[in-house]
């Protein structure tokens, strides 16, 4: 694996006259576990997709684990796994069905095996003759990074996976993302705008602020650096506010 | 390949699960199966009259029925074709696109190693898939209950004759799924998905060939046939608008093949016309961009 996981250079993407990212140069490090913060619209879903390449770029470029995504986009998403926030599925297939689905498009030939593996690395065994129409958000969310981790990607974009969980499935949630990234050594990419989340579970983070890039670093350096505030959520609103350079 | 097959695979997995194709599925089947008992019941009925008729010293006419090709009694089943057949295919084809876009699964789709090509043909060969096996079975069904009226199994050449309408139903079908299939790419609501292809069968199927009707109006008043008057401007515009009727062309199609001696012209036509609606509609299925499909509803 590259030592860069993600990497992008001039990042911008518009709708008409309105600009969602401008100029993002980001450079994540592979086995970090990365959030993105920023309030609602601030540009955090749009770089998520660019990054996946669910969206073309306006202009810039983005290498994810080596792979340039306008040279080869296929290539990215090999080694890529993504949970859309609110994930769906198709409601009317079991749980097995959907997996297996998603397995073959990630190019798995017999993925029986495989999906029973991470379903119970993920704790979420005996659900797979039920279908997901039937599920909670919790469940969804576990069938979500079970697809999302099947072909066992090095890079995961995971886009506000806490929203709309209980205490107890945040907190569950919380422990997979740790687990992934401690024991399959995965590059982890979260939109999130809970920052206590950020604290438990992050190795560094970035904020967006009106599709800008206004801070990135270590969360250690972080804390570090701003030795007279109490909590992170008090340097987020700090740099948040602060005039843009 | 491996896409387009895994695409394929879940267009059938998803089809045996969804309500309304399945219901569909049972009254197009169901219909087509009876068509053989109505030519029968027509036969018996007009056969008993005649026979009251000759009987009574009234007529020396043969019995109309008397030469029929066991064929006939499938006749029906091409307006069942044209009706029930073309909108299970447009539910069908609608249902497949806009399932993704609704419960916003093609943004998980998407993100996997797929090309937007191999995800829509993906979908269309599973949806072809699905139709030929229920055309198969029905095609089996037709010729039995075919052979059990005319107390034989029906003769080689007749039993070709049937197929070849089975395949030429295949592709008009197709041909419908791909309007369906478009209108769920490109409709930004579900009602209006299913309301702009339907609106479009109604007109090729009702509308143009009564432009065609409406250029000899006489043969709406009189059961004489009209006198074409070439040159005209009905005439002119009956030669423009009569191709565009691909189901007229597929009745005229399905009558020739069949060997209905009230049919006549040429086959070759006909069939131009039904396998270009579905190249034309494949074509522009495989050419949709990419975010076209992520395009979200208003609903």
């Amino acid at each position: 694996m590259a030592d860069v996981a993600i990497h992008t250079s001039g990042l911008s993407k518009s709708y008409g006259d309105t600009v969602a990212l401008r100029n993002l140069d980001l450079t994540i490090h592979s086995g970090e576990i990365f959030g993105l913060l920023g309030h609602n619209g601030a540009g955090k879903t749009t770089a998520v997709n660019l990054l996946t390449t669910l969206l073309e770029p306006s202009s810039g470029s983005m290498q994810v684990a080596g792979v340039d995504t306008a040279a080869d986009p296929n290539g990215v998403r090999r080694v890529i796994g993504y949970l859309p926030e609110n994930v769906q599925f198709y409601d009317n297939l079991t749980t097995m069905e959907n997996l297996r689905f998603f397995a073959r498009l990630s190019g798995l030939s017999k993925p029986d095996a495989r999906i029973g593996e991470v379903l119970e690395y993920l704790d979420f065994t005996g659900h797979d003759d039920q279908r997901v129409g039937s599920f909670s958000k919790g469940m969804r969310q576990r069938v979500g990074i079970a697809q999302a981790i099947l072909h066992t990607p090095s890079v995961l974009f995971l886009d506000e996976p806490t929203s709309g969980l209980d205490p107890e499935g945040v907190r569950q949630l919380r422990d997979v993302i740790v687990a992934l990234n401690r024991d399959l050594g995965m590059t982890i990419f979260m939109n999130t705008h809970l920052l206590s989340e950020v604290t438990k579970t992050c190795t560094s983070i970035g904020i967006l602020r009106q599709g800008e890039l206004a801070y990135q670093a270590s969360l250690a350096a972080t804390l570090e650096a701003f030795p007279g505030e109490d909590s992170l959520e008090e340097i987020y609103l700090n740099i948040r506010s602060a005039p843009a350079s | 390949m491996t896409a387009v097959l895994t695409m394929a695979r879940q267009e059938l997995v998803a089809l045996r699960r969804e309500r309304l194709p399945l219901v569909l599925l049972i009254v197009f089947v169901v219909m087509v199966s009876v068509s053989s008992l109505i030519g029968w019941l027509t036969n018996t009925t007009v056969s008993n009259v005649w026979q009251k008729t000759v009987q009574a010293g009234l007529t020396q006419a043969p019995n109309p029925f008397a030469d029929v090709s066991p064929l006939y009694y499938a006749r029906n089943t091409v307006i069942y074709l044209v009706l029930i057949g073309a909108l299970m295919a447009i539910v069908v084809g609608v249902t497949s696109t806009m399932r993704d876009r609704k419960a916003r699964t093609i943004d998980l789709v998407l993100s996997r190693p797929i090309r937007v090509p191999a995800y829509l043909l993906g979908k269309l060969a599973g949806i072809g898939a699905w139709l030929a096996m229920i055309l198969a079975a029905v095609a089996v069904i037709s010729w039995a209950s075919i052979s059990i009226i005319a107390s034989g199994p029906l003769a080689a050449g007749d039993s070709l004759r049937l197929a070849g309408f089975y395949a030429v139903a295949w592709v008009l079908l197709l041909a419908f799924v791909a309007l369906g299939m478009l209108s769920g790419i490109y409709a930004s609501r579900e009602t209006t998905a299913l309301l702009v292809p339907i609106s479009i069968w109604s007109i090729v199927a009702f509308v143009l060939p009564q432009i065609g009707t409406s250029a000899n109006p006489v043969s709406l008043l009189n059961p004489v046939p009209s006198v074409k008057i070439p040159g005209g401007a009905f005439d002119t515009l009956n030669t423009v608008v009569s191709p565009l009727s691909v189901t007229e062309q597929f009745k005229t199609a399905s009558g020739l093949i069949m060997a209905n001696p009230e049919v006549t012209g040429s086959l070759a036509p006909s069939l131009f016309v039904i396998v270009l609606a579905f190249a034309v509609g494949a074509i522009a299925l495989l050419a949709t961009k990419r975010d076209r499909i992520r395009g979200a509803l208003r609903d």
